[in-house]
This record gives structure tokens, sequence and C-alpha cells, in this order.
């Protein structure tokens, strides 16, 4: 289940991108995960570890990477840390859930994202509630950001 | 400083094109839209001028405010617009709400967070898009475009109630407006309780008329309905209310006397 956190919260790594350029791996890029998810939210090719071909930029690190989708990568390889997710785009809302199917996951919010039309199972850590959609979420997570 | 100012700035695959009009614009949206990508042009151009190769045009400084050490940066900066990148935990502190006030300054800011303690206009919340390449080159275009628009929303308002930001001079206008039609009009008593209000707004219609909301054939006494409608808006929450066993949460003080302060003349402690 996924689990959010919703307003400041200290112990969250607020600045994801530095957290990311200091700890990414390579085998991290090149994970079959990372790779749609880079496809999907940069619109990029992962080449190899260490190279992403972006329609943009042209050939880029893995630092270079949009900071949502490095905070999607840093929460599928992280578990241990929670992450500041207000970097990322209402695009990743659906790999956060995706991340959050098989294993819990815990991310800090600080506005609303939105997680689309569909029903998801969200616990909102500020009050225990467990939530199925956003309009049963943004009524309780609104109170906190 | 005063007036808007257009702010190019490129380089070989990127170009950037906007206007910026008052002291705090905000940026955000979808993730890859070249948030970044713009606030580390504008840092590069600062540091390293036209040998960054980067071109840049605007008739102010453009620079970037960022880490620990704002403050003394911010003192150095004036007359200039400042681009502020997420991950600058500063931008919603009282601190920097203070220092911004005392600048002649623009500020670009990206962030998705809510910024209550700085004046900015939803006018000027924007994303940035992709407007296509140009002619034959393989530069990427991009311009700012308002992510709120009153001209999205084509449904008239008639508003039940209306809640206004503080309560002075607009909610008084407001006031006089409304009661002419009947028309309920609450202070917030502050920008960062605005959603708790309108939440609110509900329970408080049910209380000022209970007879408009309490179907008898459902509910045998108005009692029944409060403790139906506790019972349900409490669910999963830490205020679970169960009639039979008493929530340790509803004996918090500040409970306490909310329920006490409606008992006229009785006084239990």
């Amino acid at each position: 289940m996924l689990n959010v956190y919703y307003g400041n919260m200290p112990e969250a790594v607020f600045n994801t991108s530095v957290y990311f350029k200091n700890t990414y791996e390579d085998a991290w890029i090149t994970d079959p995960a990372a790779k749609e998810m880079i496809l999907d939210v940069d619109k990029s090719t992962v080449l190899d570890g260490a190279v992403i071909d972006s329609p943009v930029l042209g050939k880029i690190a893995p630092v270079s990477l949009s900071g949502g989708v490095k905070t999607l990568i840093l929460m599928k390889n992280e578990r241990s840390r929670i992450f500041n997710a207000s970097v990322c785009g209402d695009n990743c809302a659906k790999w956060i859930l995706k991340l959050a199917e098989k294993e819990d996951l815990t991310i800090n919010l600080r506005h609303l994202m939105d997680f689309g039309e569909g029903r998801f199972d969200i616990r909102i850590m500020n009050t225990s509630q467990v939530v199925h959609s956003m309009k049963e979420l943004v009524p309780i997570a609104g109170l906190y950001v | 400083m005063k007036g808007a100012h257009r702010i190019i700035v490129q380089n070989k695959r990127i170009r950037y094109d906007f206007e910026v009009r008052r002291n705090i614009t905000v940026i955000r949206g979808d993730s890859a839209t070249g948030k970044t990508a713009l606030v580390d042009m504008i840092r590069e151009y600062y540091e390293n001028g036209s040998a960054s190769g980067i071109e840049l045009a605007c008739d102010k400084e453009c620079t970037v405010l960022e880490g620990r050490a704002w403050t003394v940066q911010l003192a150095m900066m004036q007359d200039s617009i400042v681009f502020i990148d997420e991950g600058n935990g500063f931008v919603g502190s009282d601190a920097f709400a203070a220092a911004v006030q005392d600048t002649d300054n623009y500020y670009v800011i990206v962030t998705r967070e809510g910024i209550p303690s700085l004046p900015y206009s939803v006018d000027e919340i924007y994303g940035i898009r992709n407007s296509g390449k140009y002619g034959t080159l393989k530069r990427t275009y991009n311009e700012f475009y308002h992510l709120y628009r009153s001209a999205d929303y084509k449904q008239e308002v008639r508003p039940e109630r209306v809640v206004t930001e503080d309560s002075n001079s607009g909610h008084q206008f407001f006031q006089a407006v409304c009661g002419k039609s009947g028309i309920g009009c609450v202070s917030a008593g502050g920008k960062s309780n605005i959603f708790r209000t309108v939440l609110g707004q509900a329970e408080v219609k049910i209380l000022e008329h209970p007879e408009d909301y309490i179907e008898s054939r459902d509910y045998f006494s108005w009692e029944r309905f409060f403790t139906a409608l506790l019972v349900r808006d409490t669910k999963d929450t830490h205020l679970r209310y169960v009639k039979r066993h008493l929530n340790p949460a509803y004996l918090q003080e500040r409970v306490q006397n909310k329920i006490l302060d409606v008992m006229d003349r009785v006084h239990l402690g």
C-alpha cells in the first residue's frame, strides 16, 4: 500500500536531486522498470547505465533526468528512505501507485498530487485513514498542505 | 521593479521565451517539462555570460537564488529577476517571505507547494509547454502557459455561501452584497484557513437549519441523525465516534471546551 504523509516531514529527503546524484547506481538506470518510467515521463531512452538519449537535450547522464523520474528511481531502490514526492508532477502519480502495489511505499507530499480518476488504496499517515479516490483524499489531505 | 519584462534564453537545443509582470511568478506542472533546465540556463549565463554558450535577452539582470547562504545572496540582488528552483526549502519559510518584501526584485519560483506566506496571484501560476521546433532547426521552443484560467470554467457560479480570505474591506463588501440576496458570507480568518473553512460550510449549513436535512422517516429524532452523521464522518479517523464507548480523543481540552462553550449558563469546572 502507498503511505503518504502530507505536509512538512523533517525526516524526508527534501532535495531528491542532490541525493540521487550522490547515491545512484548504473544498475538502477538499466532496470526494466526504470527504463519504462524514463521513457514514459521523460520521453527518453536508456542506452546504458550512464547514457540516456533525450529528444530535447541529446545524450545525457542520469543526473540530468527530470527531478520527477529521479525521485521515482529513488523510491524504487531505497525503500528505507522517505522522499519528497512533491518534486514529482502528476505524470509520475501512476508510477508511484505502481511502485506501491507489491511492497509498501512511504512518501512525503507537500501538495495535492492528482492520483487520477481510478480507485486506489492510499493510507494518509496524518490521520491513519485509508482512502480510495481523489474525492475521498482531497478533503483530508487538503488540511495538511 | 515595475512593468512586464520579457526573457528570452536559449542554447542550441532549447529556447524559452516568456514574460514576467508581477513580483511573484510560480512555475509548476508535470515532470520533464524543462523547469529545472530553465533555471540551470539562467544560472550558467549569470556565472559565465556569453562564454556559457547561452544567449539571454532581458532588460533586467536574471539570477538564481539557492542554498543555505540564500540570505547573503539575496542581500546583494537588486532590481533583478530572481529564479529559485525546487529543492530549496527556504521558499516556504517566514524568513524568506519577510526578506523578499524588502526587495525590488521579481521572483520566479519553481514549486508545487503552496506558499501561504507569499502573496501571489492565481493568474501568475504557469506551466511550461513545448511550442514546437522552429523551422528546420532542432531547437525546442518552450513557452509559459497559465495553469488556471477562468476561461476554462464555463459554468455560471451561483454560490450558496461565500468565503473571504480575511475580515477586512473585501469581506465587508461581499457581506453587504451577499446579505441582500440572503447568501451567507464568512471570513476564513487568513489564507491558510480557507480550505478548512470551505470544508466546514456543509456542517455549518446543517447546524443552521437541521430541519432542512433531517428526514423524519429516516431519523426518529434529531439526536439519531447527528449521531449517524458523526459516526459516518469520523469513520477510519482518530476521532472515530462510537456511541457505546467514548473515544479518548474527545477528552482533549480543546474538544471539551468547544462542547462546554455551547452549554450556556452551565458551569462544570
